[in-house]
């Protein structure tokens, strides 16, 4: 017998068959072999939990912030928070928001009603930022979630 | 019927959008070693700084305007590229991305062409504060006219058909378009028509096509009938194999001595090993090109490039990084000031037409060389580039290109995401 080979015994139907069976020869080890019962689990099995599946919703227009300062305790956003930010969600009244103003990239939640547009912290010590004319305000995106690693 | 999508100055649009501090502030985008401009922002253009001037030269004006300039951050640049193509095949599979910032469709079957044009536009702007316009024709050339007319001319808001456009309304506009702007006439061709008296687009697409590709090529020919609406010119959803893979950079900082050139040239094999092993193939031929600074005719200058058939058609960067370092020693020449090398790899072929070689190494080195490569790549692709590399590529790299006004890679490091602050 050849080395690393190993011949199959052919059913007995088929070796009474007309023609000359030839012999087979099968590399050993190229299909797994499971002795003993199917995993009684086969039929059940999911794909194992993706982070990213839970916490972004749509890849292509998400970017991550890491978060300095305290001002955004209230909205349980964190120093060393890194905020997940979705330039796809339209942004409204009460939303967490990334806003570029006068040349500073901010966390804030976003009030726009009665004619107010103000960028407000969740931190009494800090007071909210008014947006009124001749201010540069660029809403970047929504955040839609946080994450961060703990030391372990 | 095609659509390019371009986004307008991508390189600066890309700074900008994570930089605050650059709103409204005129900006350029440097090529590799901060030399030229490669990119401007609108506020730049207003300024008249022209494309592909060196940075040196325009300190004056950079001072008086308070003119920003970024080192290319092409980690950064992929990236928002890639989601641009992401957010179009959204649209339509049958696409070619032509270049990092443009991109072609085939938007044939699409009901309201400017419409989709539009959604395309707010969409990228949306998502990715990305500017982009797009121009609509029955032919490639035409669709890159129609984007450069969409770009230039606001009242189009971005998108410009030229198929749906009244036949007078076209010709006006190609009659003050200069004849350079057409996809495919150089610098060179644009004067050698001048001298025939052809000067704008309106002329160039009246032109007789046996007569220009008689004067010029049958690529000149074929501009001509893409002008007139006949498409010569197909999509490309699949850009084809590579017959050669490049990887050549000019230094940071001169270079003399050959354990330096040889750590460079190293680092460059493996690049285009990777890149090789990308494309699936192994390559037949190696060139190791080497060059003093031929801006600097003062200086002794010195030239070489070899070209070495492999015996073995490989993929291995050991067995590339061996062969380029030992033909650069046969071309080094001491005494001369070294400002960029090169390594090309050629005669691409899959890996399966590899012929036996009469008097290789055997077999038994090769079967440990692919899982081997698999891996280097793997590696190098969760934890960055260059975490493994052959150690001839050097550790410290002196050589590596100048990047002074790097920005950081906003989107594609851990250790570059940009901070906001509460306060």
């Amino acid at each position: 017998m050849r080395e690393g080979c190993v011949t199959l015994d052919l059913p007995a139907d088929l070796l009474r068959a007309p023609l000359d069976a030839p012999g087979c020869w099968t590399p050993l080890g190229l299909t797994p072999v499971s002795a003993g019962f199917p995993s009684p689990a086969e039929d059940y099995a999911d794909k194992r939990l993706d982070i990213n599946d839970y916490l972004v919703r749509n890849p292509v227009s998400t970017f991550f912030f890491p978060v300095r300062g305290d001002s955004m305790q209230g909205a349980e956003i964190f120093d060393g928070d890194i905020l997940v930010v979705d330039r796809s969600v339209r942004a409204q009244h009460g939303h967490v928001v990334v806003a570029f103003v006068n040349g500073e990239r901010l966390v804030k939640r976003l009030h726009c009603r009665g004619g107010r547009l103000a960028l407000l912290a969740e931190n009494p010590a800090y007071p909210a930022l008014e947006v009124v004319d001749g201010c540069e305000l660029e809403i970047w995106g929504v955040v839609i979630g946080k994450f961060k690693r703990l030391p372990a | 019927m095609f659509a390019l999508v371009d986004c307008n100055n991508f390189y600066a649009s890309c700074e900008k959008l994570f930089d605050p501090k650059l709103a409204g502030r005129p900006l350029v985008v440097l090529s590799n070693n901060d030399g030229c401009v490669v990119a401007r922002s609108a506020e730049a253009k207003a300024l008249g700084v022209p494309m592909g001037v060196p940075w040196f030269k325009i300190q004056a004006l950079a001072r008086e305007h308070g003119i920003v300039a970024r080192s290319s951050n092409y980690a950064l640049y992929a990236d928002m590229s890639n989601r641009v193509v992401e957010i179009l095949s959204g649209f339509t599979p049958c696409m070619e991305v032509y270049s990092i910032d443009e991109s072609f469709l085939d938007v044939r079957g699409f009901a309201d062409r400017v419409a989709h044009g539009q959604l395309m536009r707010q969409r990228i702007a949306h998502w990715l504060g990305l500017p982009v316009c797009v121009g609509i024709a029955p032919t490639k050339t035409l669709a890159k006219l129609a984007n450069h007319i969409a770009k230039k001319d606001p009242c189009f808001e971005g998108v410009c058909d030229l198929a749906q456009m009244a036949p007078e309304a076209r010709a006006s506009l190609f009659a003050a378009i200069e004849v350079g702007e057409v996809w495919g006439v150089g610098c060179r061709t644009a004067e050698q028509l001048a001298r025939m008296n052809i000067h704008t687009v309106a002329d160039l697409a009246h032109a007789d096509p046996q007569a220009m590709r008689r004067c010029f090529s049958v690529v000149l020919e074929r501009t001509v009938r893409e002008l007139n609406g006949t498409a010569c010119i197909a999509l490309e959803e699949m850009a084809p194999p590579k017959q050669q893979i490049m990887a050549s950079r000019s230094f940071g900082q001169w270079v003399e001595d050959l354990p330096t050139l040889k750590e460079a040239v190293a680092a460059y094999t493996s690049r285009a090993a990777e890149k090789l092993r990308q494309q699936g193939c192994v390559a037949g031929a190696l060139t190791v090109m080497i060059r003093t600074n031929p801006f600097k005719p003062e200086a002794p200058q010195y030239q070489r490039s070899v070209t070495v058939p492999l015996t073995c058609p490989t993929d291995d960067t050991r067995v590339l990084v061996r062969i380029a370092t030992r033909t650069l020693e046969g071309i080094f020449k001491a005494g001369f000031v070294y400002q960029k090398a090169g390594v090309m790899l050629s005669e691409l072929t899959p890996p399966t037409a590899r012929q036996a070689s009469l008097f290789g190494d055997g077999e038994g080195e090769d079967a440990r060389a692919g899982p081997l490569m698999a891996t280097l790549d793997a590696i190098n692709q969760r934890w960055g580039r260059g975490t493994v590399r052959s150690l001839a590529a050097g550790v410290t790299q002196p050589w590596q290109m100048r990047r002074e006004q790097l920005s950081p890679a906003y989107t594609t490091s851990w250790d570059d995401l940009p901070v906001v602050h509460g306060g």
